[in-house]
């Protein structure tokens, strides 16, 4: 197997490793936030697939778009500067999209739990 | 293989794959979408969102796919794109990037609307109780 194509490897695998660990850490949680919100169970399994919707195509998206065309003669290290480039770029993209998640979930949260409550 | 036949084979296969991926996501989203459209909106907007889904995410696919063109800022004829397999490469990851980009984007754009139809059906749900504090 070429260098280039190990390193395109490892990259995907740590791209889709990421999303997995945030999913599992948080599902729970907010599965539970959004029982305690939404009346429609239908909203709840909406919102939850959307948010694995949302990690794995952040994080793949990056992950794809990051190429690792060097030089023929390139060193082991530059291959592993262009894969941090690409983890970089994953937790980056990651990051903004599940904060635009977050903003919107506490929209939801603070729109339609207040009126409930009273 | 060459670069040409490389070139037209991985185009189509990934309009293929971009319409691919939009209608896994589409199937994916389609049965709690549904479920939110029949519970909360109304009779008449239910079909029209539920017929709406599709297309929401199917044309962001496309439309990601054939964003990515192949001209760069030394290539600028046929020739010149064709002439190297890395290019082309790199040109079918970025294409992929930006399908999955698109469909991504799409996807935040059906929670606001999910959203706005569960605040929505809230709406409806807590007038008919205004009168009645009123009184």
């Amino acid at each position: 197997m070429s260098l280039q194509l190990s390193a395109f490897l490892t990259l995907l695998v740590l791209s889709l490793a990421v999303p997995i660990i945030l999913f599992l850490l948080l599902r729970a949680s907010l599965t539970d936030l959004l029982r305690h919100t939404l009346k429609v169970q239908a909203g709840v399994t909406f919102y939850l697939r959307s948010f694995l919707l949302i990690l794995f195509l952040s994080s793949l998206s990056a992950a794809i778009g990051t190429s690792f065309c060097l030089k023929p003669d390139s060193r082991f290290m530059e291959y592993v500067w262009k894969g941090a480039e690409g983890v970089s770029s994953t937790l980056e993209k990651t990051l903004w999209f599940v904060a635009v998640y977050l903003v919107l979930i506490t929209i939801l949260v603070a729109t339609l739990k207040i009126k409930d409550d009273k | 293989m060459t670069n040409e036949r490389y070139l037209i084979a991985s185009y189509f296969a990934g309009a293929a794959l971009s319409a691919g991926l939009g209608t896994i996501v589409y199937l994916f989203l389609r049965r709690p979408f549904g479920g939110v459209a029949d519970a909360a909106s109304g009779k008449r907007l239910s079909p029209v969102l539920k017929r709406l889904l599709p297309w929401g995410l199917l044309f962001p696919a496309l439309l990601g796919f054939v964003s990515v063109s192949y001209e760069g800022c030394n290539r600028h004829t046929y020739k010149e794109i064709v002439q190297d397999r890395g290019y082309l490469v790199e040109k079918n990851q970025e294409q992929i990037s930006s399908v999955l980009l698109y469909i991504l984007v799409a996807v935040v754009f059906w929670d606001v609307i999910v959203f706005l139809i569960l605040k929505y059906a809230q709406d409806c749900r807590n007038e008919p109780q205004l009168p009645q504090v009123d009184d």
